[in-house]
């Protein structure tokens, strides 16, 4: 059986179908630009739509559209289970 | 002239509209110094003249991106009277982020809301007017795809404009409305304030838009208008302890909070329906079943339809093209016996070479649709989202995968559209890599000298051999990939890999077969002229200096006596007097070389006699001998044959005398040294060294060499009787020739794509230094082991493979982590 991630995790740790909320975004330079301009801030809802066939990237669904990223980016987001 | 700038965020459509406004009249040319698109057009809208230019894609003006950093310096070079913002309808609250960027440069910006449709079936009502009135900002709809809203936008454009002129002052406030289009930044106001009283100079755009500029630390702002990033620091760090975050998430967090306002107030939604389409397409082709075979039949498809059926629509064009070529022969000055003018050989040289790249356009026109429609249909993300895993690990990208294939996966490919479709790729890193390992790929054209050699030497290993060849290259790629991003690429910024993948959309014939065309069009521009410039340069090479004087007597002196035989019979004859002049034998000669020939390609009995009543009124007074058609001309007809023979005998043998004497032959010897530890001698350098134009040369300049006279058996004969070489050697060449970059066409494409000079030297060298001293090791140990020449390539294949497979399980450690910015 799949452990169901902590109300506090990363993005990287959502299992197909949940939910969750951004609250923090650790990354810096770059990717922060980039998934910033992409709508990841603090607040927004997201949801972890599926895992590519070699389990990396994954892909997740926000601010109505689709994003695909790496799990090590992932990781840098904190979400709050939903 | 009223110049007007598009911007959008990826797939919202831009180029759509873009093509939908100009038409066909783009202008394509690169932004200053990278290699990103510049399109733009000139438009007469009601007696307006208007300059269109398309900004790269953005989604923002804040990032690091090459495409933002582009965009931006354009604006604040260049200027622009109006903006158009287009927005992807279905994407409204995601797309504000940008249009509020825009708004806050001050100038006046219309917003275009494309693939209406699209947001309609999704179940979204948009209040356009309400939309208008909240920015600011004119707003229009349209469905490019559909060719729909070309007229509304231009008349809001032109309305626009009318604007522009009244306010040609710089502007403190946006021209539409009275009060500027402004975000309430709370706690960052002050600050934003203060900086903006920092600027003297007047600005195109508005201060306060450079002082949020600023106050983000853009650097392209700061160079610009010249302020001390020291002067902002001490607002950043105030404003970050008071709003308990860091400066971008605080402004990025209003924004979208702003977005998301007026989405609510200007958009009803019905729940329930939205993205159905995408979602069960995506449930079928991101299968973690299904991915990998779709993946893979989409692969040969676009493999079948381009390299596979472009190549028989060459049997179609390839006769054009002969047409073209025999026109070309006809308006040269015809040989005298063995003497050839300059000009006759210049000319049907420097023909052949551009035939060769012109016989690959029906390839590249398939090729670039089949790419337009994946790029419109939106399977590129998802291509890379599939095989990320696993180019991740050789540095690679998953957008890597379509150059690849095109390059020529399985035997045959083209790498030039292989390097044009690594423009797509967003880590600048991985693009290198891909744009360098491109050219590793089997080109279609290395195979006619694969087959000369495994004929010659691997009579019955041929399809052991060819698995070898056609499998290799993949893993030698995908290691040199590795090679590079580690070592020669290690300092290159490497992009996130975050992507959105759009949702599925119908391409449009007319924006596929534009696309296509203008990327061939391209291809014959850039290309050609430098293919040109190089077959002048190898022209000269080949032909100078020439033939020694006494070589030349000795062939004069054959061709001489061979002439004396001809006219001795031709005296005894009723002929005599047609054949008085020599010049005249001459003529006799081509006559009869041109009427065989003609003659061979008739295939029906009408075609035969269309070729004799040409040939009749060309050649009245010769025509009988050509016939043959009475005791004496027979005679004479027996006695061109022969003279015909020797003429060309003799011809391949000064050809062959001309090679060994000229510069690139001097150059082959000289060169010696380096490659006899390879088993090459100078007539594999001489032929290695002109297949560089364009490969298929390598065949026909072994084929000059190795002929030496003989006409009549095959140049894979004459290569195998010659006994210089074993099947070691050959099986050496093939792992030269597998390593070799395919021809200048591509080396050409990778400075156009990279942008310098010194990546196309190092695309050269690299591999060839490569290939001398994997050669010259295989060969090496080929000898000291006994090793046959299937068990040399077999040996070259395991160490391979072997090598790929170990460097992609040992783990590309940190350089994943993005830390492109240096902590110092």
């Amino acid at each position: 059986m799949s452990t169901i991630a902590q109300p506090c995790t990363t993005l990287s740790s959502l299992q197909k179908n949940q939910r969750g909320i951004i609250r923090h975004c650790n990354a810096d330079g770059l990717l922060k630009q980039k998934l910033i301009s992409m709508g990841f801030v603090p607040g927004v809802e997201i949801l972890m739509v599926r895992n590519a066939p070699l389990r990396d990237p994954i892909e997740i669904s926000l601010q109505n559209y689709l994003v695909t990223l790496r799990r090590n980016e992932a990781r840098l987001i904190e979400v709050l289970a939903l | 002239m009223i110049s007007v700038a598009f911007a959008g965020q990826p797939n919202c459509g831009k180029s759509t509209i873009f093509t939908l406004l100009s038409g066909v009249n783009q202008h394509i040319a690169n932004y200053p110094g990278v290699t990103v698109d510049k399109k733009s057009a000139s438009l007469k809208y009601e007696g307006e003249t208007f300059q269109l230019v398309d900004l790269p894609g953005t989604y923002s003006f804040s990032t690091y991106s090459m495409e933002e950093r582009v965009a931006k310096r354009f604006l604040l070079d260049e200027g622009t009277d109006i903006i158009v913002n287009i927005v992807d309808a279905s994407n409204l609250k995601r797309s504000l982020y940008l249009t509020f960027q825009l708004l806050e440069l001050g100038k006046p910006l219309v917003v275009v809301l494309n693939m209406m449709d699209v947001a309609k079936r999704r179940g979204a009502h948009i209040d356009t007017e309400k939309l208008s009135s909240l920015l600011g900002a004119r707003v229009v709809c349209a469905i490019g795809a559909k060719g729909i809203g070309r007229n509304d936008i231009l008349q809001a454009i032109l309305a626009a404009s009318h604007e522009t002129v009244k306010n040609t002052e710089p502007f403190e406030s946006g021209p539409f409305t009275p009060e500027a289009f402004k975000i309430d930044y709370s706690v960052l106001e002050p600050h934003i304030a203060a900086i903006e009283t920092l600027f003297h100079e007047q600005t195109p755009f508005s201060r306060r838009w450079l002082a949020i500029k600023a106050l983000e630390g853009d650097d392209v702002v700061l160079e610009k208008t010249g302020v001390p990033k020291d002067t902002i620091a001490p607002h950043v760090q105030d404003a970050e302890a008071k709003g308990d975050s860091d400066v971008d998430q605080i402004i990025a967090g209003i924004r979208y909070d702003l977005a998301a306002r007026i989405y609510g107030a200007c958009v009803t939604e019905k729940s329930g329906q939205s993205d159905l389409f995408t979602a069960r397409m995506d449930r079928v082709i991101l299968n973690p079943w299904l991915a990998f075979p779709i993946l893979g039949l989409v692969i040969v498809l676009i493999y079948q339809l381009s390299i596979v059926s472009g190549y028989k629509l060459t049997d179609y064009s390839w006769p054009l093209l002969a047409a073209v070529k025999n026109q070309v022969i006809a308006w040269l000055p015809a040989p005298q016996f063995i003497d050839v003018p300059l000009l006759t050989d210049f000319g049907i040289w420097m023909t052949n070479s551009v035939l060769a790249l012109l016989n690959y356009l029906p390839i590249f026109l398939i090729l670039f649709a089949l790419i337009a429609i994946l790029e419109d249909v939106g399977y590129m993300p998802r291509m890379a989202f599939i095989l990320d895993r696993i180019f991740k690990r050789y540095g690679l990208h998953g957008q890597s995968t379509l150059p690849l294939v095109l390059g020529g996966a399985f035997v045959g490919g083209c790498a030039v559209p292989g390097i044009m479709a690594t423009k797509g790729i967003a880590d600048e890193r991985a693009q290198l890599a891909t744009i360098l390992t491109v050219p590793y790929m089997n080109c279609l054209a290395k195979v006619p000298f694969y087959t000369l050699l495994l004929g010659a030497f691997f009579e019955g290993h041929m399809s052991q051999m060819m698995f070898y060849i056609s499998t290799v290259t993949l893993f030698i790629a995908l290691i040199i990939a590795r090679l590079l991003t580690s070592v020669f690429l290690k300092n290159r910024e490497t992009a996130p890999f975050v992507m959105e993948l759009p949702a599925y959309h119908l391409p449009t014939l007319k924006g596929v077969v534009l696309k296509a065309f203008q990327r061939v069009w391209l291809y014959i521009k850039k290309v050609m002229t430098i293919v040109v410039a190089v077959a002048v340069v190898l022209f000269v090479l080949l032909q100078y200096p020439g033939v020694p004087a006494e070589k030349m007597a000795g062939f004069r002196e054959r061709a001489d006596a061979e002439l004396k035989k001809f006219t001795d019979i031709s005296e005894k004859t009723a002929y005599h007097d047609v054949l008085d002049p020599p010049e005249k034998i001459y003529t006799l000669i081509n006559a009869y070389d041109g009427y065989r020939a003609k003659r061979m390609q008739a295939k029906s009995g009408a075609a035969t006699a269309a070729v004799d009543a040409a040939f009749k009124t060309t050649y009245p007074d010769l025509f009988p001998i050509l016939r043959g058609e009475d005791s004496d001309a027979k005679k004479l007809n027996r006695a061109i044959r022969n003279l015909s023979t020797v003429n060309k005998q003799i011809q391949v043998a000064i050809k062959n005398e001309k090679i060994t004497n000229s510069f690139l032959g001097s150059l082959g010897r000289i060169l010696e040294p380096v490659t006899r530890f390879s088993g090459f001698d100078w007539r594999v350098n001489v032929a290695f060294l002109s297949s560089f134009a364009a490969r298929e040369s390598a065949v026909a300049t072994l084929g000059a060499i190795y002929e030496k006279g003989k006409t009549d058996i095959s140049p894979e004969a004459a290569l195998a009787e010659d006994g210089a070489y074993t099947p070691v050697h050959a099986a050496v060449m093939l792992i030269f020739m597998l390593l070799t970059p395919p021809c200048i066409a591509s080396m050409v494409v990778v400075k156009l794509q990279t942008g310098s000079y010194r990546w196309m030297l190092f695309a050269i060298f690299f591999p060839v230094t490569m290939g001398i001293i994997l050669s010259a090791l295989f060969f090496f140990l080929a000898i000291q082991f006994g090793w046959t020449g299937v068990e040399t390539m077999r040996g070259f294949y395991l160490v391979v493979v072997l090598i790929a497979v170990l460097t992609g399980l040992l783990s590309p450690k940190k350089s994943d982590s993005h830390q492109s910015l240096p902590l110092l």
